[in-house]
């Protein structure tokens, strides 16, 4: 065991969200999760290279549907087909408008 | 020492049969033949057809070029056909997809629409709710005995169609529901069970897994055709001492004395053990002494509602032109076409799949209104063909000896009826085919592995 490698020090239990917590992302990552079956996905995991293809592409936007309210199309999922590129895109759909 | 363990061409373990007669020629009949008569075993193969396959049948659409009339594809979790195919020296070729899809699924009449890969050009959401649903239902059965699915009876008494008449209100999928299932199971929503359906999607691998090429069920094909796999099969029997007897099918297996008789109109032959391995509704017009405890299929067991069609170019001149060859289409008869061109490259193979109700009325046609329907259709979602040098039809529904493909289709009740017995012995008698294996029901896969287990069952009686 070499000197530098650092003791294992217990982490201590913190039960308050991460700062950068985003429920709208942690949402959609938990959504490519179930329907492509994986552990983890992360947030930039694009979902082609997942394992998706456009079967599987129609469940998250049916899901994004039933959960969000937004219904985008298969072009609109394909430009970012990652769980932020879907976050940003549902996130400027319900965003409320300024002006009107 | 276990008995897999044992090479090939060892003698048969103490208490197997030493002999046994296998009914059908098909993949799962031949797998189970192969695996006895390595291991010892006098195996006596009768077949109806003159030809061995079953529903593995091979076109040579140029001299060498091979293309499947049948049972085609395969894909990685094929584990058990791919081993197979190995021990019999044989390749697989990856599906050819590259390129554009057509798509006509507006009114009759309504253009064509060409579109990047095969997503279809209706409304994702729509079509993402169809496909939750049906991956809902296909993950709460149980798939190695769907008859105890938790509501198993509500799901056994309701049809597919009952079920999208209920649960699908956008047009869109109400659109393409039934053409999903006749893809995937050649079948028409009114004769499936609810069950049967989530049961199926389940058995393939679910509903990702069985529509996919690359990375999915199509994804290969048997180099050179899957028919040959059965051909090598039946080299491999009559090599090992087997006898294999075309164009004798079995009206009875009896079991008297401590033997099986198994009788054709030619003769009769008696064994120690049977394994009856061709399809539920085939099975189920045997005469078996004593009687079956339950029937192997139902009143309403249906076939499997596949007419396969091929249409032969020179060349696949659609590819010049970005296009896969890939077409789904609201009318018919061809409610889906794909390249099918051999892996050589050439001659072009435009093949249609005929599904569902669609299959019936088309097969009823004259052969030459079959013919100019199909290529009016594939002209008009590829108007850059030329006049086809080849026309092939095998049309499944009403083969005498499969009676249906892919798969027999269980209606209402049959799950509940023939679900719990679809593997028992009946005495000396083992039943085998793709029917049988609650893994990848329907498939080569399912038809390979119901052969192993039927002679695993005898090998370790």
């Amino acid at each position: 065991m070499s000197l530098d490698t650092p003791a294992v020090t217990p982490t201590p239990l913190n039960t308050d969200p991460p700062l950068n917590a985003d429920p709208l992302l942690d949402s959609l990552t938990a959504l490519f999760r179930r329907v492509l079956e994986l552990p983890e996905v992360p947030g930039d995991g694009n979902f082609f290279l997942l394992g998706g293809d456009s079967l599987v592409a129609t469940r998250v936007l049916s899901a994004v549907a039933r959960t969000h309210g937004v219904e985008l199309t298969f072009e609109e999922f394909l430009a970012d087909p990652t769980p932020a590129g879907l976050a940003a895109r549902v996130g400027s759909a319900t965003a409320v408008p300024a002006t009107r | 020492m276990s008995a897999a363990a044992l090479p090939a061409g060892s003698p048969s373990p103490a208490g197997a049969p030493r002999s046994v007669v296998v009914v059908g020629a098909g993949l799962a009949g031949l797998t189970a033949a192969v695996e006895l008569a390595e291991r010892g075993v006098r195996v006596t193969v009768l077949e109806a057809r003159e030809r061995v396959g079953g529903r593995a049948r091979g076109v040579e659409v140029a001299p060498g070029r091979w293309i499947d009339a049948g049972a085609a594809y395969l894909g990685d979790r094929h584990t058990a056909l791919h081993a197979l195919l190995a021990t019999c020296d044989l390749k697989t070729a990856p599906t050819e997809m590259a390129g554009a899809s057509r798509f006509a699924l507006g009114a009759d009449g309504a253009p064509e629409a060409t579109v990047e890969g095969r997503f279809p050009p209706l409304n994702a959401v729509a079509l993402g709710d169809l496909f939750e649903r049906l991956e809902e239902l296909a993950a709460a059965v149980r798939p190695d005995a769907p008859w105890l699915t938790p509501d198993a009876e509500r799901l056994d008494a309701l049809t597919a169609a009952d079920w999208a008449e209920r649960e699908l209100s956008h047009p869109d999928a109400r659109l393409f529901f039934p053409l999903f299932l006749g893809e995937m199971m050649a079948a028409d929503p009114a004769k499936v069970s609810v069950l049967h359906m989530a049961f199926y999607l389940r058995s393939g691998g679910g509903l990702r897994y069985l529509n996919a090429f690359a990375g999915g069920a199509q994804q290969d094909r048997v180099a050179g055709g899957a028919h040959r796999l059965c051909e090598r099969l039946a080299r491999r029997l009559l090599a090992a001492d087997g006898v294999l007897r075309t164009a004798e099918p079995v009206l009875s297996v009896e079991e008297s004395g401590g033997a099986v008789t198994v009788r054709t109109p030619d003769g009769s032959y008696r064994a120690e053990a049977a394994v009856v391995a061709v399809p539920p509704l085939l099975a189920d017009a045997i005469g078996y002494r004593p009687e079956l405890p339950a029937r192997r299929a139902g009143a309403r067991t249906g076939r499997g509602c596949a007419v396969k069609v091929s249409l032969v170019f020179p060349e696949p001149v659609w590819r010049a032109y970005g296009l896969s060859g890939w077409s789904v289409n609201a009318a018919g008869p061809l409610l889906s076409t794909v390249d099918d061109t051999p892996p050589e490259g050439s001659p072009g193979v435009l093949t249609g799949f005929v599904t569902g109700a669609e299959a019936h009325r088309y097969a009823a046609l004259p052969a030459a209104e079959q013919r100019e329907a199909a290529f009016a259709q594939a002209r008009r979602l590829f108007p850059m063909l030329p006049e086809p040098v080849g026309f092939h039809l095998t049309d499944w529904v009403n083969e005498p000896w499969s009676r249906g493909c892919y798969a027999a289709l269980f209606g209402p009740g049959d799950w509940s009826a023939l679900g719990p017995a679809l593997t028992a012995p009946h005495g000396r008698v083992r039943f085998a085919g793709t029917e049988t294996s609650t893994e990848f029901f329907g498939l080569l896969e399912g038809a390979v592995r119901s052969g192993h287990r039927a002679a695993a069952e005898l090998l370790n009686s």
